[in-house]
């Protein structure tokens, strides 16, 4: 395969999980061998990584100065390592505080740590893998904005990703892959978000299912809900889903959604009443710490939680043909893609772990699933997969409530959406009567 | 009376400082693999081989030095085990650590009737003499290094930087298993140093068993001064001081069975833990192999 980015350009490398992005980024930053061919880069090379690798416990400038650090005598010239530091941020626009410790940063403020650290070699080609997975609309806003600017100073920029919105609104050019081979090319100023995406999976986009007629019924009630504290905290907070509808809540990240959602799943303690209809289905947040045993198998990890039921369980033991049997039915529901039903789901990609996480809270027709930020960080395919199977859950009678950083994903898929601001709920819109720049509005906080 | 006490106190204060020492010298090392990322369980057969190749050592050749040296070298070369199981074959660092616990204390068990023909204890051999309180003071001398060492230099935030996220080290371009490595061999010659500091320098004889659980209140002791050199030192002259009072109190306290008493430094080392529980937090990946 064959793959060129000019200084001052951004160069957009798109393609489904598991496509091979991340092993071409590898190997253009020297990390993972090619089998064959040659790279070349004009310089050094920057590799800014999808989850971040800092150092939580050190400082910004003990993170961003480690293996260069600059010496007296035997010491690490500190002074000399902070002025350094408030240099290279002042020149490229990036405030920090090089004396906080990481840990106690925000996580787009993290990010800014480890573009600080590659740009401090002054790369003259820089990598950024999923750059914005962990990122809130502002913060993603904010990134690119410094990105443009390396680009416009000569830095050449290749940004692996599978938001297509951002490759439209920053990149020069897009390369496309598929299955470890590029399948197109395109001038970002003559192709579209649908062009690219049919690239991306070799055809036409899966449709997102259509919504049925549903009668709704107060399945789901929330009142004068108290949780949390400080900023992420929720005030007095009530509403009702009901089944057969899919409730949005939409608002900028650390607005009070993950104390909302961690009261709803019982995970934290609350004032105030929820009153669940039925059984519940969850979709936390966090795939990796809240939902999966990484070292365990498939069918274990599509067994956990349902393991006292006494459709798997006979007095002490459980059964292991219907443990297997539930797994395969959810992993063929959801199209994950795997080997055997026994590998660890570590080695998965995480599109194909999510949609395990998804299939398993969707399994055994809950009455009410909580989704919270369900397609985070999976490709535009497996996205419109679950969002389908959200919606089948709705039309068969489930009430689903939808907690989402993107607002995109809340318009495709809500019945009703309400506004999430500092804790409390601002606004409310009928499916029918949604005005995305009030809706936006709101968000920010203003009225 | 009053010179009976002041008498017991002079005892104290200075039993503290000599049953401190291979403490602190245990702690120390625990505390550089820890922060390096290798949880170092194997302190005390580290300090059992150091204890007991410094008593062969100084029965080859008539010279203390040369059994303080044997000592730290077999320390290392336990300590260099164990970094290497753990760095090049990413073996479980309990198991390694164990492991090492194992054949050290077998193997000077062995040691004693191969070399000398006698189970039990060595023969008499020449101990450090007076010089084993500069070896006290060198451990407070160590203490110092190290903190300088781990806060001041480069090295020691990169070694700071593998305990926490070896990755973030690999991204700046450095190999943190060979951070950890070298961590690991200090490790075992500090530990080793404590225990010819056991055999040689209190005593002149290795006896089964001597080192009896200080590489586990070293452990302790990192704990307890939450991974820091000086934390660790403080701790571990903490544990000295109720082995000291168990000495002075042995056979002035008549209606407790001095069994019991010789529990007293794991009993404070008990309840220090107990009092941590959730307060503490070792290095984000210690223990976790790379």
């Amino acid at each position: 395969m064959d793959l060129d980015v000019s200084a001052g350009e951004i160069h957009a490398l798109v393609g489904e999980n598991g496509a091979g992005k991340s092993t071409l980024a590898g190997i253009a930053f020297g990390s993972i061998a090619p089998d064959a061919g040659t790279v070349s880069a004009g310089g050094t090379v920057g590799l800014v990584h999808q989850h971040f690798e800092l150092v939580g416990r050190l400082r910004v400038w003990q993170n961003i100065m480690l293996g260069r650090e600059p010496r007296k005598g035997w010491h690490v010239d500190t002074n000399a390592a902070r002025a350094r530091v408030a240099e290279l941020a002042r020149r490229n626009g990036l405030p920090i505080d090089p004396d906080a410790f990481v840990d106690e940063l925000a996580i787009g403020i993290q990010q800014r740590v480890e573009l600080l650290r590659e740009l401090e070699r002054e790369p003259s080609v820089l990598l950024l893998d999923e750059p914005t997975a962990a990122l809130a609309p502002a913060e993603i806003d904010a990134f690119f904005g410094t990105i443009v600017q390396l680009a416009a100073r000569g830095t050449a920029v290749l940004v692996v990703t599978h938001k297509l919105q951002e490759v439209i609104n920053y990149s020069k050019r897009v390369t496309v892959m598929r299955h470890g081979k590029i399948v197109a090319h395109f001038e970002t100023a003559k192709t579209s978000v649908d062009e690219i995406a049919r690239a991306m999976v070799g055809g036409n986009l899966p449709a997102v299912a259509a919504r049925a007629a549903t009668a709704p019924s107060p399945c789901f009630v929330a009142d004068g809900l108290f949780a949390g504290e400080s900023e992420t905290a929720i005030a007095g907070i009530g509403f009702a889903v009901r089944s057969g509808e899919i409730v949005g809540i939409a608002g900028v990240e650390g607005n009070g959604q993950t104390t909302l959602a961690d009261a709803v799943a019982g995970m934290i303690p609350y004032r105030g009443t929820i009153h669940i209809g039925g059984n519940a289905g969850i979709i936390p947040q966090d795939r990796n710490k809240e939902a999966l045993v990484m070292n365990w198998s498939i069918v274990d990890n599509a067994l956990l939680g349902r393991q006292h039921t006494p459709r798997v369980r006979h007095g002490l033991l459980l059964d292991r043909n219907v443990a297997r049997a539930d797994a395969q039915a959810i992993v063929d529901r959801l199209d994950v893609r795997c080997a055997t039903l026994d590998v660890a789901v570590k080695t998965l990609s995480g599109g194909n772990q999510q949609k395990l996480v998804v299939g398993r809270s969707l399994f055994g027709e809950p009455r009410f699933v909580l989704a919270y930020n369900p397609t985070r960080g999976i490709d535009v395919g497996a996205a419109a997969l679950v969002q389908s199977r959200l919606i089948e859950a709705r039309n068969g009678g489930a009430a689903v409530l939808l907690i989402s950083f993107e607002l995109d994903e809340i318009l495709a898929v809500a019945d009703r959406i309400l506004v999430m601001y500092r804790g409390a709920i601002v606004g409310e819109f009928e499916r029918a009567s949604v005005d995305r720049a009030t809706i936006g509005r709101l968000m920010a906080g203003s009225r | 009376m009053m010179d009976f006490v002041h008498g017991a106190l002079a005892t104290l204060v200075l039993l503290t400082l000599v049953k401190s020492a291979p403490i602190v010298y245990a702690a120390l090392g625990g505390v550089i693999s820890e922060r390096s990322g290798i949880v170092n369980i194997g302190l005390e057969g580290m300090m059992t081989g150091g204890a007991f190749a410094a008593v062969v050592a100084s029965y080859a050749t008539g010279n203390a030095a040369v059994g303080l040296v044997a000592g730290v070298a077999v320390g290392a070369l336990l300590g260099f085990v164990l970094g290497y199981g753990a760095t090049k074959f990413k073996v479980d660092q309990i198991v390694a650590g164990m492991g090492i616990n194992l054949i050290a204390s077998g193997g000077a068990a062995y040691g004693l009737v191969l070399l000398f023909n006698q189970p039990g204890a060595s023969p008499q051999v020449h101990a450090l003499g007076r010089w084993y309180w500069l070896l006290i003071l060198f451990a407070f001398v160590c203490a110092f290094a190290l903190h300088h060492v781990l806060y001041r230099t480069p090295w020691g935030l990169r070694v700071r930087a593998c305990g926490e996220n070896p990755r973030a080290v690999t991204s700046a371009g450095l190999d943190p298993l060979r951070f950890r490595l070298y961590a690991a061999v200090i490790s075992g010659a500090l530990a080793g140093l404590g225990g010819a500091f056991l055999s040689i320098g209190e005593v002149n004889i290795y006896s089964e068993g001597m080192t009896a659980g200080r590489g586990f209140i070293a452990l302790a002791a990192v704990i307890f001064g939450r991974w820091t050199p000086w934390g660790a030192t403080g701790a571990a002259v903490f544990f000295g001081f109720f082995e000291a009072l168990q000495f002075v109190l042995q056979g002035r306290v008549a209606w407790l069975p001095s069994e019991a008493m010789q529990a007293l430094p794991y009993l404070a080392a008990l309840v220090a833990l107990c009092g941590l529980v959730g307060k503490v937090r070792a290095p984000a990946s210690d223990g976790v192999p790379y």
